[in-house]
């Protein structure tokens, strides 16, 4: 029993970057770069994340970055508590930007 | 529970209160000075291992201004100036009384930073 519960608990990265994959393709798919669009599939993956009912604090962040040959590099770092709190990134391209997507989920 | 020296007692405490509260505007301070510093002589080479050690530089910079019920997550990006298009944008689910985020951006001819440090009370 508390197994069970501890597997529905823990922050699942597998699940989260298939939600996270669904919004980013459903949201901008494959228009052109349009800088104004980023909200979208951030407000669209938070919103499927808190469908999942865990009990977690979500941050979402997003970088659009147009295709121009130019280089770009995320770092993060974070103070939590590993065994409970995870991160996800998904990296996503269509023919003229790039989109990274992380998700960072913090137990209550 | 509670016995021994070496694990922490229960403080009871279920809010913080004002003067431990996650201060936007002094963590945005903080990061912009670690960012001239740091920034300032840039080679391109190394850019990858700056962006991690700036992050990690941040989140130690925040552990010292006394944010110990708070959980911190830092990140930072770091990108070619080429006149290329970027927007950074951020959604959280979160406590608003008690968490809390901030950002900080540098630019230069060459390159441009991003660093957003986002804390979370831990109940």
């Amino acid at each position: 029993m508390d197994e069970q519960s501890a597997e529905e608990t823990a922050f699942v990265v597998d699940d989260v970057s298939n939600i996270i994959k669904d919004a980013v393709e459903s949201t901008i798919g494959s228009s052109a770069y349009q800088h104004n669009r980023v909200n979208h599939p951030v407000e669209t993956s938070l919103n499927q994340l808190t469908k999942l009912g865990k009990p977690f604090k979500y941050i979402v962040t997003c970088v659009i970055l147009q295709k121009n040959g130019a280089g770009l590099h995320t770092a993060s770092s974070c103070f939590w508590d590993n065994t409970v709190d995870g991160s996800c990134t998904v990296r996503w391209e269509n023919k003229t930007m790039y989109c990274i997507v992380s998700i960072f989920g913090l137990a209550l | 529970m509670g016995e021994s020296g070496e694990t922490a007692d229960n403080s009871y405490v279920i809010r913080p209160n004002f003067q431990h509260k996650f201060k936007p505007a002094a963590v945005k301070e903080r990061i912009h000075q670690v960012l001239k510093e740091e920034l300032a002589s840039n080679d391109p080479e190394q850019v990858p291992a700056l962006t991690r050690a700036l992050s990690e530089t941040i989140k130690d910079k925040l552990k010292e201004m006394g944010y110990d019920r708070y959980k911190l997550v830092v990140q930072v990006v770091i990108g070619e100036q080429r006149g290329e298009g970027v927007k950074m944008a951020a959604r959280c689910f979160w406590d608003a009384d008690t968490d809390s985020y901030a950002q900080g951006i540098y630019m230069n001819d060459s390159l441009f930073c991003v660093a957003a440090a986002f804390g979370c009370f831990y109940y």
